[in-house]
């Protein structure tokens, strides 16, 4: 699968601009992604790659490298 | 303030650890409040962050006597003058320009701060202790005012309602300038309790670690953290010590109130159900724990105290059990009134502890409460209100619009608007409510539906939202 997938998600679930990168995103760094569109961030993950994260996933997805190794975790690899 | 910090009475800084109690936390409120006393008369206007800092300064100017307002710590450099320039604050907090007729603060054990050096207004009423921003203002803000016997009143009654003891720990899961977020600390302080101060929101590790680390007993949290804990699994057999869940700001759906209470429950726990405004302090009614099978979707008795009564239209009052009408409360822990200029702080109480809470009720045959709406139009988002028609005022450049109340969340219906402008109407919300994105939903229509006297049908509106 491909990367671009994570990255729309993450330009869907926290409204960023087309133009802005998020492969650099840190959750509390911008005000895009506090801690009321992390859930929203969480479940469109879900649906998108169709895995079901676990507590401990939820609160340690805290960058967009760190959703990347998650989903490796649950056998969905995404390719640069 | 005598009474609202008992000697026991703890805080740990979760951010280090570190723990300030007994006579060394008394000690510093006592300082910093001599501290305060040098600077010129007047009310304190104070951006509240979760910080430990922040917490000994309201603690502060509680001990001197010094009225205190409380803001959001997100309020820009703009909106603090705009406020800063309608009170007249003595001594202001927070991140702003220095501001005409004011100077830096020289005493750096209060942190950075603004004196004023212009002249001062009227003399706040001596009454008055706390002052707290009406949530769901847009533009300029009303504050809330309160007296010192109030905020002690609703403070003690909460300790009650609650069974707190000093053996609690509670975190501030929620801000502290919000009336149910500063609940908690002082419900706590006042029996001796320990308060961690955690600035972290429950969706991080850091929230999580703390909780164990520090042996959580209570938690407190609004509606949409309810679906986040939800969401997170959140099981109460991998907290030992934590054994106490509280739920105000906003209706909790039944099937998460049941949910909650048997997750408890089964470790024994308890889950409590609450109904307040700031207007009342904090709390006016709390569900006792044991009572929630029985009273699914009450939101429980007044605290001690308090008394409820309905108005069902003809500005009569009953507590006859199944007629709605208008909730109207009355108690120690009523506002003295709101103030919307320096001078409005001067005033003493203007309502004789009866407020009418424009919220919609009935009592049951036992005097529970049960919410049924609103009188006036108003939304929560992420638990804080918003009154609809403050919002569709500042909107109306943009042509016919609603605002409806969504689940937790604004609607605005806008007739016949291009995904460009709807957009932009959007942003425009957003910004003036100083809110989350996700909050705020705007939807175009050929045509808003109308009742029979031509005004915006809210009710249609409503029911498709």
């Amino acid at each position: 699968m491909e990367l671009g997938r994570l990255k729309s998600v993450f330009h869907d679930s926290l409204e960023i601009p087309k133009e802005t990168p998020v492969s650099d995103l840190e959750y509390r760094s911008s005000a895009q992604w506090d801690s009321l569109a992390h859930m929203s961030l969480v479940a469109a993950i879900e649906d998108e790659f169709g895995v079901m994260l676990d507590t401990d996933e939820v609160i340690d997805l805290s960058s967009f490298n760190r959703a990347r190794q998650i989903l490796e975790k649950h056998g969905v690899v995404l390719a640069d | 303030m005598i009474g609202l910090l008992h000697p026991d009475a703890r805080l740990v800084d979760a951010a280090n650890g570190v723990t300030l109690g007994g006579g060394d936390l008394h000690d510093r409120v006592a300082d910093l409040a001599a501290t305060l006393d040098r600077e010129p008369p007047g009310m304190v206007l104070a951006a509240m962050p979760t910080t430990v800092a922040a917490v000994l300064r309201f603690l502060a100017a509680l001990h001197a006597s010094r009225p205190i307002a409380l803001v959001d710590p997100r309020t820009n450099g703009e909106r603090l003058a705009e406020l800063a320039d309608r009170f007249r604050p003595a001594v202001l907090f927070g991140d702003a320009e220095l501001m005409p007729g004011y100077r830096l603060g020289p005493d750096r054990r209060l942190g950075g701060y603004q004196r004023r050096t212009g002249e001062a207004g009227p003399a706040p009423h001596p009454d008055l202790a706390l002052l707290l921003t009406t949530s769901g203002s847009t533009g300029s803000p009303k504050l809330v005012r309160l007296s010192r016997a109030a905020v002690l009143a609703n403070t003690a009654a909460i300790g009650v309602a609650l069974g707190l003891d000093g053996d609690e720990v509670a975190p501030t899961s929620l801000p502290l300038h919000y009336t149910y977020g500063l609940s908690v600390l002082t419900s706590h302080l006042r029996v001796g309790a320990t308060v961690v101060v955690e600035a972290s929101p429950l969706t991080t590790r850091d929230f999580w670690s703390s909780m164990d680390r520090n042996r959580i007993t209570s938690l407190a949290a609004v509606p949409y953290q309810y679906e986040v804990l939800r969401r997170l699994r959140f099981a109460p057999d991998r907290h030992p010590r934590l054994r106490t869940l509280t739920q105000a700001g906003g209706r909790l759906n039944p099937d998460l109130v049941e949910d909650f209470h048997r997750r408890m429950a089964a470790v024994g726990g308890r889950f409590f159900v609450m109904y307040g405004q700031t207007e009342a302090t904090a709390r006016m009614t709390v569900l006792p724990a044991e009572r929630l099978p029985a009273k699914l979707g009450s939101v429980g008795v007044p605290v001690r105290g308090g008394a409820i009564a309905i108005d069902p239209g003809d500005g009569s009052e009953t507590t006859e059990p199944g007629r709605t009408g208008e909730i109207i409360y009355q108690g120690a822990n009523v506002m003295m009134g709101y103030a919307e200029t320096a001078a409005d702080l001067a005033r003493g109480d203007e309502l004789g502890g009866v407020l009418r809470t424009g919220d919609l009720g009935r009592l049951d045959d036992e005097g529970f409460l049960y919410l049924t709406g609103r009188t006036r139009r108003i939304a929560k988002v992420f638990g804080v209100r918003v009154n609809l028609e403050d919002v569709e005022r500042s909107l109306a450049q943009h042509g016919p619009l609603v605002a409806v109340a969504g689940s937790d969340r604004l609607v605005l219906v806008v007739e016949g608007a291009d995904d460009d402008r709807l957009a932009r109407i959007r942003a425009e919300v957003v910004s003036l409510l100083g809110t989350h994105s996700s909050g705020v939903l705007v939807r175009g229509v050929d045509a808003l539906p109308l009742t029979p006297t031509g005004k915006p049908d809210y009710r249609a509106l409503e029911d498709r939202c």
